[in-house]
């Protein structure tokens, strides 16, 4: 602390830097009077007298010159400056907006460009960086998304109707709904399946050394098929199961749909899962296991008391990394009529629309990391075991 | 009491403990010395079953130890190993209480135990019993691994270089108190150690083992004294061996009672080691001391020719 000179934080520097050149001299906003003509982009200098902009990357350079020489003041004083310049973002959005585009032209549509969202995307490291630098608890981190979280919500209820992102939710909000029900659904059950099927695998694998090792080739070897390839290879045996089983077809499945979407999942999960708990299990400190037979507890005590509260933190990392993943590949599932969220993406691909592909990849990224937020949460509470 | 009749383990084709007997008399602690890897611990787990022996018969108080149910067995039996092996996700009073509530005490029995346990062992029950183990140093942890050996009262107690992880200072602490902790609850131990030092100074009875083999067996003082061949000899210390039994006896059963002439200008109390006389003798190149008692007042005199053993002039 104080006299020493500290030596700069580069990452932070560098992010900031990075981030002002990006937000001066990128297209920040893309114009486009309806869906089909392309649009005409903006830097944030040409919005609004480019003054509003300026005042935005002053913060940041301050930032910067904190980086060359942080001191934990000067940390907190930049976490306070990004999460500010993070929540005033939508509503220059918004103003940008309002004042672009006429009444008179209904259809209009507003585009984020790619300084928005290379300095989101930079803020946001920047955030998670300072977060680190400056120890703050998990929970106190999440707190920090929050004033963003606020002004987006307020920005796009209020102003933001001509963003093409929300035109083109508006005309699809029941899909919508349906499709990230849909990969909420494919996932917990892949996860869910997965999870029980492990746990009863690794349970055999734990007595039987010979199903231990072929079992493990398998799960290899199918984690190997890339995930169309394997959806390619469920369609002839579901729609062949499908159509010769009367309750299986009545139950939808078929050769494209959710069934072969479920097994693929299923069949990547696996591995992840098995591995997991597997690991977790043997890797439980042989001492403490020792001394439990030692004190002469009976083999289920020893399983039920020890080594299984023991693994568990390891065994959600199994379903975190899984849960993540499972997430991803949903996406790809689409490809073959499952539906959820990647049928935006697919569509859009389609059509060239861009902001289309986004409406299917923003929640899925969301996704992913409130499930990454809320199972790591739990494994951590886990693992301290009650204390504290 | 613990016997051991020509016992012996393989491993695949290695043997690791060939063809050992042993007696360990109700009450006494029986030091398991050896290189590492000789089989101390396989000869110590294989009584309470965690390793079956292949040869032999080992006998709890008179029955073979394979005619108990191997939970039961260990019950009755105290563990204490190195690493401790305290669960990390159990309090210090969870931990201790362990024993006890797989035998079913009732709640407040087992409440009690773990409290007199924990003043036993000297962890006031106030600031440990709510802690988990990583919070503990080492000495406090093995603390608490003795404890929750002891917690179900065991006649028999197994020790596996219980206090081989420590610091020297805290390590003679623990042996101190382990000391002390033998005279008052008289259990049968079986203690292994890698370190002479400490099982010359806890042992009521020495074994010393070599690949998988008893070479020597016997009272400390009787090792020291006539070292079956070079490899106890050098074990027991080679030259320093003059030393190592000088430490085990005590000042006061050399001492001239009630001094003559003059009081000698240095002073020794009676509970010290011959080895510690004669350091200070050494430091102070004199060769008398005056011996005090845990008052400091004198009570004798401790000449070098005493302290060598010869009869008083
Ligand atoms: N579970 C085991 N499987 C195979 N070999 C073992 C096992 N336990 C011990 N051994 C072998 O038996 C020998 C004696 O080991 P051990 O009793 O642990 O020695 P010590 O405690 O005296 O250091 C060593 O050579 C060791 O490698
Ligand atoms: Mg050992």
């Amino acid at each position: 602390m104080g006299v020493n000179r500290q030596s700069p934080n580069w990452v932070l520097l560098s992010l900031m830097l990075v981030s002002v050149v990006a937000w001066l001299f990128l297209d920040a906003l893309n114009v486009a009077p309806n869906r089909i003509v392309p649009g005409t982009p903006y830097t944030s200098l040409e919005v609004m007298g480019g003054w509003p902009a300026l005042l935005l990357g002053l913060p940041l350079l301050g930032v910067a010159v904190l980086a060359w020489q942080p001191s934990r003041k000067g940390l907190q004083c930049s976490l306070a400056v990004v999460v500010a310049v993070l929540m005033l973002l939508p509503l220059w959005l918004a103003a940008a907006t309002v004042g672009f585009v006429d009444a008179d032209a209904p259809q209009a549509r507003v585009g984020i460009g790619s300084a928005l969202w290379l300095l989101l995307f930079l803020l946001l490291l920047a955030v998670i960086e300072l977060r680190t630098r400056l120890g703050v608890s998990r929970a106190k981190g999440w707190l920090l998304f929050m004033p963003m979280l606020a002004s987006w919500w307020l920005a796009l209820t209020l102003w933001l109707e001509p963003l093409a992102l929300v035109r083109e939710y508006r005309v699809r909000s029941d899909q919508f709904a349906s499709a990230v029900y849909t990969h909420l659904m494919l996932v917990g059950a892949a996860v869910g399946v997965s999870l029980l099927l492990a746990a009863v695998l690794v349970l055999v694998m734990r007595r039987q050394p010979a199903v231990r090792r072929i079992g493990f080739a398998a799960l290899n070897f199918l984690q190997t098929i890339p995930s169309l390839a394997l959806f390619g290879l469920l369609l002839a045996p579901l729609a062949w199961l499908g159509s010769r089983i009367d309750w299986l077809g009545n139950m939808g499945v078929s050769g494209i749909g959710w069934a072969p979407a479920f097994l693929a999942l299923l069949g990547y999960s696996l591995l992840p899962m098995v591995r997991n708990i597997f690991v977790a299990l043997e890797e439980v400190d042989a001492g403490v296991i020792e001394s439990a037979r030692g004190m002469g507890m009976s083999r289920r005590q020893v399983f039920v008391q020890v080594r299984l509260p023991l693994a568990l933190p390891v065994v959600l990392e199994g379903v975190r990394i899984t849960t993540i993943q499972a997430i991803g590949l949903t996406a790809v599932a689409a490809l073959i009529g499952a539906g959820g969220l990647g049928t935006f993406i697919f569509q859009g691909l389609g059509q060239a629309a861009m902001d289309m592909v986004l409406l299917g990849a923003l929640p899925i990224i969301a996704l992913a990391l409130v499930a990454d937020a809320l199972i790591g949460a739990l494994s951590e509470r886990l693992r301290l075991g009650g204390a504290q | 009491m613990i016997e051991l009749f020509d016992v012996t383990k393989r491993f695949g084709d290695e043997t690791a403990v060939n063809a050992i007997s042993l007696r360990v008399a109700k009450g006494e602690l029986c030091a398991l010395v050896g290189t590492s890897g000789c089989g101390k611990s396989t000869t110590l787990r294989m009584i309470n079953r965690l390793i079956e022996h292949d040869g032999g018969e080992i006998h709890l108080d008179g029955e073979p130890v394979r005619s108990f149910d191997e939970v039961t067995l260990r019950r009755r039996i105290g563990y204490v190993i190195q690493s401790t092996g305290l669960f990390p996700h159990w309090t210090v009073s969870r931990n201790i209480g362990l024993v006890p509530r797989l035998l079913k005490w009732p709640k407040e029995r087992v409440r009690d135990r773990v409290e007199e346990l924990m003043q036993l062992l000297g962890l006031p029950v106030a600031e440990f019993a709510d802690k988990y183990p990583r919070q503990l140093s080492g000495g406090q942890a093995q603390r608490v691994g003795v404890a929750r050996a002891l917690a179900a009262d065991p006649d028999i107690l197994l020790m596996d270089e219980p206090f081989g992880a420590l610091d020297p200072i805290t390590r003679a602490t623990l042996q101190d108190e382990m000391r002390a902790l033998q005279a008052r609850l008289h259990k049968t131990i079986v203690f292994v150690t890698h370190d002479m030092d400490e099982a010359l100074a806890l042992a009521d009875r020495l074994v010393v083992m070599h690949q998988g083999r008893i070479v020597q067996q016997g009272s400390p003082i009787d090792l020291l004294h006539e070292p079956a061949n070079p490899f106890v000899e050098s074990l027991l210390g080679g030259l320093d061996r003059g030393l190592k039994e000088a430490a085990l006896i005590q000042v006061g059963e050399r001492m001239l009672p009630f001094g003559p002439r003059l009081l000698a200008s240095e002073r020794i109390p009676y509970g010290a080691s011959l080895s510690q006389a004669l350091s200070v003798m050494l430091w102070h190149r004199v060769d008398r001391l005056t011996v005090v008692d845990e008052e400091d007042i004198p009570i004798g005199e401790l000449s070098l020719r005493r302290l060598l053993g010869a009869k008083a002039p």
